[in-house]
């Protein structure tokens, strides 16, 4: 508690390097989260450029749900004798694109409020709180489905709903923090100084002090894409079959995991697991690297 | 201090917080229906066709007695909800209250019972770790709320059924929507365990309440009551148990919520999740706008129960702001 006090006053600058003072744990979380990271990225090129492995809608009559290192497929195949591991790649183009937008919402909309919250306080904090409470009111899952029904199923729209109701958690982790800085009379010194208000906004409170902040939130933010995107598109709200998604895969396979044959549902269950924990793992050891340093 | 002015302060905070229940359920209600004002399309083009232009569709308000404004229309709509009329649904023309009713009785089991589950499980294991703050300890917690987050839901449901229904053959599974067939604490039993284990919520219950027991352990009025050999527990638990579970249970009660639909889909579990999903799939929105402010106003309860509570155990708190 103590330490945390005084390592409150040290200058930056007088820091060790984060690497040496980091936990193991916290850098081995983060070397796995950049490895799916890097993962996801480069199959999603792999899957816009249709450098595939093989034919995503090939039907190999010869191995029908055929299990992973089988010949010729890595992964196995489905159901219909189609290749897993090349409709896994296929099947983050459901999420990818539409989860940046959740995120770019997300971390706008909450930014601007919670610097709106703590820098101006009184009214415009009481409004932020206001909007943020209402939002955080409505299960995520039934607001998407009222808006697919309102208006159509369309990923973009859903992701836009995700991207707004994630907003307050980020709005107020940026008002705490500006909060915070207020406490260090860091703000009463800039305005002092004669900086303009913009300037302190964005280029002092959120590029110098939450930076870091928004970029944990912006990891966890694709693994909730992840999670509602996988969730739609198993209740067949999403992309439709034969168009991959991980969501869609899992329901598909379904019925013949019931029967005893696990792998074409598994797969791409196994894939959601992996890569949401690669997301949520690479949140939390920035975290733990980034913000309790300070 | 004496009693009446003490009193006092706690009428008017709670006053406070009914207030803004309030507000906020008349925001939510306003959400709600501006969502669906917005939305492309209404019944009047199917109605008047295509071909139909602004003058007609006047024509036809007038003619309905309907409130051509959209201030004009929330007012009525809002008159409306007030006295429990959720309007008719599309698809079956019955009204939507009727049908809330008959499946939301299955889906409040499915809700407390999960809810149950996660404390069941997140209250042992934060109150056995609380004391073994150590790396590995840590470490465990937290990958157990992560894997608990990540693991796909739907997917687990299958696994559970494989397993206990197709080769164990314990629990059964309902089937179908309005069945007749009266459901069970068999059929309740898998459902409710996977909502409650198989849920993010209960990654982020167990961490809150271990990081706030921790929290509250390490005060002074607690170092005082085990210096001077009184029991910790009966000085902790209020703050350091019973608050932050209502707080989780207040916080969570959107989750849980949002994993029913999916939980009710993979079980076949007639309730209002089932419900949400037919009506999605046939966009007959007077069904999933009644539910939407069914379970915000739920949420909104849930929240506003936490603050009494919080109130009671803090009576500080009726000093703030």
């Amino acid at each position: 508690m103590l330490y945390r006090q005084l390592s409150l006053q040290v200058n930056e600058s007088t820091q060790l390097a984060w690497w040496r003072t980091a936990d193991f744990k916290d850098l081995l979380f983060i070397a796995y989260g950049l490895l799916v990271l890097l993962a996801v990225f480069a199959s999603y090129l792999l899957g816009v450029m249709h450098w595939l492995p093989q034919d995503p809608d090939e039907i190999d009559m010869g191995a029908i749900m055929a299990g992973p290192l089988s010949s010729g497929h890595l992964l196995g195949t489905d159901f219909l004798g189609r290749d897993i591991l090349t409709r896994l790649v296929l099947g983050i183009q459901a999420y990818f694109l539409p989860g940046l937008l959740a995120i770019g919402i997300a971390l706008g909309l909450g930014a601007v409020a919670g610097v709106l919250a703590g820098y101006r306080g009184g009214r415009a904090a009481a409004v932020v709180l206001y909007g943020s409470n209402l939002l955080d009111s409505f299960p995520r899952l039934i607001l998407v489905l009222l808006v697919i029904a309102a208006f159509k199923a369309d990923i973009y729209y859903v992701m836009v709903v995700v991207g707004i109701t994630a907003a307050p958690l980020v709005a107020s982790l940026v008002k705490g923090k500006v909060h915070a800085l207020q406490q260090k009379n860091f703000i009463e010194s800039a305005v002092a100084l004669g900086i303009p208000a913009s300037t302190i906004i964005f280029k002092h409170i959120l590029w110098y002090n939450c930076r870091s902040l928004l970029l944990i939130q912006a990891t966890l933010g694709m693994a909730e894409a992840i999670l509602i995107e996988t969730s739609l598109s198993y209740l067949g709200f999403g992309v439709q079959e034969p168009t991959p998604s991980w969501g869609n895969m899992v329901q598909a396979g379904a019925n013949y995991l019931l029967q005893g044959n696990f792998w074409p549902s598994t797969a791409p269950a196994l894939a959601i697991l992996a890569t949401v924990l690669g997301f949520y793992l690479l949140g939390d050891g920035l975290n733990n690297i980034l913000e309790r340093r300070r | 201090m004496p009693q009446t002015s003490r009193l006092k302060p706690v009428i008017l905070v709670v006053s406070r917080e009914l207030l803004m229940t309030a507000l906020l359920l008349l925001g939510i209600s306003l959400v709600v229906f501006s969502i669906v004002y917005l939305a492309p399309g209404d019944p009047f083009e199917a109605l008047l066709g295509a071909q139909a232009g602004a003058a007609d569709r006047q024509a036809a308000l007038q003619a309905m007695e309907l409130p051509s404004t959209w201030y004009g229309q929330y007012l009525s709509w809002l008159g409306q909800l007030l006295q429990g009329d959720f309007g008719a649904s599309l698809r079956s023309g019955a009204p939507v209250a009727q049908e809330l009713i008959v499946t939301g009785g299955n889906t409040l089991y499915l809700i407390f019972g999960a809810m149950l589950v996660s404390l069941l499980f997140a209250v042992p294991i934060a109150v056995y770790s609380v004391n073994r703050q150590d790396a590995f300890s840590t470490w465990l917690v937290t990958m157990t709320a992560y894997l608990a987050s990540a693991l796909p839901l739907f997917w687990l449901g299958y696994v559970l059924i494989y397993i206990f229904t197709h080769q164990l053959g314990i629990f059964p599974v309902a089937t179908g929507l309005h069945t007749d067939q009266p459901l069970g604490l068999s059929h309740l039993l898998l459902p409710v365990i996977l909502l409650g284990i198989g849920n993010g919520a209960v990654g982020e219950i167990l961490r809150h309440l271990r990081l706030e027991l921790a929290r509250v352990l390490g005060e002074e009025y607690v170092r005082t009551a085990r210096a001077k050999g009184a029991p910790v527990w009966r000085h902790a638990l209020a703050e350091g148990l019973i608050l932050p579970v209502t707080e989780m249970v207040a916080a969570k009660l959107p989750h849980i919520l949002s994993g029913a639909i999916i939980v009710e889909q993979v079980f076949n579990w007639p309730g209002v999740g089932r419900l949400t999903w037919q009506a999605a799939l046939d966009r007959d929105y007077p069904v999933i706008l009644a539910v939407a402010v069914v379970a915000a106003a739920m949420v909104r309860g849930g929240s506003l129960l936490h603050r009494c509570v919080y109130i009671w155990i803090n009576p500080r708190a009726s000093r703030e702001h």
